[in-house]
């Protein structure tokens, strides 16, 4: 609930870049003294963000979007045991996750344990939604996906799709600001690209 | 003539049918005769007690699809939008176990379909933007004269009283030869349904689990998909995406006089947009020349992969016919190809594609195409299908490049050939397929259309 007040709070956009700043001001006027310096010596490049275009557009039901890319957050609740088994899950998989892989359009993912093991923030960047793909999940990868996601308190199972992606969304928290580098690379683009590079480099070197 | 039944039907299976098609609409699994001459009548409900009672004297006409691989190839269908079923009467708690894109019809879900720029609903015809359309009768038959039969039989059901007003009607039918709009013949590949009693084509894959399309049967994930509530209105049933397109035919024409300076390299290039040779035959098996006769041959037009075709040097990743059915190429995204098929019922209006039509103003007499897509879940394969199959291209790697033939393309859009030593890239395709309106509707079975009918 706190991140719909946030955003509901959030500044229109329609503001000039001056008008930005003035609300930057009265924003940080209680602002610790090392703020205030850096807002008045930083102003070069923050007005150049203020006076550009917005680039954030929303993701699927919830979430931020960039361009192709997309960010899910999700904050999920252990049932007891939960953690030890994951934990020990993501130790042994040593980094080697072939359901994302074969997804295609996953950029990466984090895993993180908070609250003292009783629950997990769980961050991802992804091309475009995942609602449309959640029936093709459920056929392709159910094993990889009940497999971890059993963990988490009310997981309906990869077998009840539209469940499954209903429980997500319920546990998935806005970002409040999302940046990506490049906007307009898919993962697929970027795995194609890299073999045009190399192939580029390839021919360079035959006629190097 | 005995019928040509060239479409799409297989042979009857050794295995009787496992659905129940006595109750299943014909339409959904008959294939279009060849020829076609039909009809849409699209008419509004002003009273829930005249639109039942359209439906008691309509009801005994609508052909079910019993013994649908050898039957007469003139039948009635009707399908009744949500608003539809508001008017007759249906019971909130009914009316609410409905899908929501249903429910809220596809004007609405404009957003989700890409509907949006030249294909906005602002710019749909009369009645597609009222909400208006609430029962859709469709009369199809392969001769004329059975057509006009078939089509009085329905005016008779609504003529007599006041209960029901028809909207508007549009004819169709393609003559000669059956080609779509945009010169080609069409509806080749359909997926086989499972226990349809009917075995699959050469190349049509293994049978797709029948609760795909059809209500109340298991699907390809083993569990039948969710029904409309009460049991007796939803099984059986299935929906429908009705989608009214005007095509650009000059403007297309155009394009390949532009990219092609002679017909053999026009032709070649019109090939390579859809997959198919204008005849039919793909380009898979007939690669560099037409193969009429192929095109022609049921057992043999559909009968083809990929595996040898991993770099789209024969049909471009990109081209319609591997967007709309992938088979086994490799996708950049994890996907199952068969929960995203539907069945096609595709219907051409007006003038015969005319290859030497040029002018800006020969496409203001409409002409173009109606897309029936049948699947028991229709609205979201739909939306999946215009997001990611055809207003996109990075499941199969090409970025941003659109369906050639149905996408909606941007300022700037382009095409890519790939072949040997360098792939060749065509600019300047345009949206040559624009949206008219559009429409989702449920099609009852028979004893759910009798339930509706007799609805208190």
């Amino acid at each position: 609930m706190s991140t719909q007040t946030a955003t509901a709070n959030r500044p229109k956009q329609d503001l000039t870049p001056d008008e930005k700043l003035e609300k930057l001001k009265e924003i940080y006027a209680d602002a610790p003294e090392l703020g205030k310096a850096a807002l008045k010596n930083g102003l070069a490049m923050l007005m150049q963000e203020l006076s550009a275009t917005g680039r954030a557009q929303t993701a699927g039901r919830i979430g931020l979007r960039q361009g192709k890319v997309s960010e899910l957050c999700v904050f999920l609740p252990f049932v007891e045991g939960g953690a030890r088994r994951l934990r020990g899950l993501l130790q042994l998989l040593q980094g080697n996750f072939r359901a994302a892989d074969a997804v295609g359009t996953v950029h990466d993912m984090r895993f993180v344990f908070v609250e003292n093991d009783t629950k997990l923030l769980f961050a991802t960047a992804y091309d475009g939604d995942f609602d449309p793909y959640i029936e093709d999940f459920a056929a392709k990868i159910p094993n990889a996906m009940d497999l971890w996601l059993c963990n988490f308190e009310g997981y309906p199972g990869m077998r009840n799709p539209k469940a499954a992606a209903d429980w997500i969304a319920s546990h998935q928290i806005a970002a409040e600001a999302w940046y990506v580098n490049s906007p307009n690379l898919t993962a697929a683009e970027t795995r194609r690209l890299e073999k045009v590079g190399k192939a580029v480099d390839g021919l360079l070197d035959q006629i190097g | 003539m005995t019928s040509v039944q060239e479409s799409v039907a297989g042979e009857p299976s050794a295995t009787a049918a496992t659905l129940d098609l006595k109750e299943i609409q014909a339409t959904v699994l008959r294939p279009r005769p060849a020829p076609y001459f039909g009809t849409h009548v699209l008419l509004r409900v002003d009273t829930a007690e005249g639109g039942r009672e359209f439906l008691r004297r309509l009801t005994p006409h609508i052909a079910s699809a019993a013994n649908w691989w050898n039957a007469a190839h003139t039948w009635l269908a009707v399908g009744i939008s949500y608003r539809g079923l508001e008017a007759l009467g249906l019971a909130p708690e009914s009316l609410q176990s409905f899908p929501e894109a249903f429910r809220v019809g596809m004007a609405a879900r404009a957003k989700q379909l890409g509907d949006v720029g030249v294909n906005d609903p602002a710019g749909w015809e009369m009645p597609y933007v009222t909400g208006q359309v609430h029962i859709a009768v469709q009369a199809i038959s392969d001769s004329e004269e059975k057509h006009r039969r078939a089509l009085a039989v329905a005016r008779e059901q609504y003529d007599s009283f006041s209960g029901v007003t028809v909207l508007a009607m549009q004819d169709f039918g393609a003559q000669p030869g059956d080609l779509n709009s945009l010169g080609y013949k069409d509806g080749i590949d359909q997926p086989p349904i499972e226990g349809s009693g009917v075995d699959p084509l050469p190349g049509q894959g293994r049978p797709i689990k029948a609760g795909e399309f059809i209500l109340g049967y298991p699907g390809e994930s083993g569990s039948p998909l969710p029904m409309p509530a009460p049991d007796i209105l939803g099984r059986n049933g299935t929906f429908v995406g009705f989608r009214k397109y005007q095509s650009r035919v000059a403007a297309f024409n155009r394009f390949l006089r532009d990219n092609g300076s002679t017909e053999q390299e026009r032709e070649f290039l019109a090939a390579k947009l859809v997959g198919r040779w204008r005849s039919g035959a793909p380009l898979t098996l007939a690669p560099e020349t037409d193969n009429p006769a192929l095109g022609a041959d049921p057992n043999r037009n559909n009968d083809f992969n990929y595996a040898n075709d991993p770099h789209g040097r024969q049909v471009p990743f990109g081209a319609h016919i591997r967007r709309m059915n992938p088979r086994d190429t490799t996708l950049t995204r994890l996907t199952d190809v068969n929960i995203h098929r539907l069945i096609r019922r595709g219907a051409t209006y007006g003038r015969p594609y005319d290859p030497a039509a040029l002018a800006e103003e020969y496409d203001d007499v409409p002409h173009g195409a109606i897309f029936l897509f049948i699947s028991a879940k229709a609205m979201a394969t739909i939306e999946f299908l215009q997001q990611e199959w055809i207003d996109d291209g990075n499941f199969v790697g090409v970025g941003d490049e659109r369906d050639p033939i149905i996408g909606r393309q941007e300022d700037g859009a382009t095409f890519t050939i790939p072949k040997e030593p360098v792939r060749r890239r065509i600019h300047g395709i345009q949206t040559f397929n624009v949206m008219r309106g559009g429409e989702y509707f449920f099609l009852p079975s028979i004893s759910a259309l009798k339930w509706l009918a007799n609805l208190k």
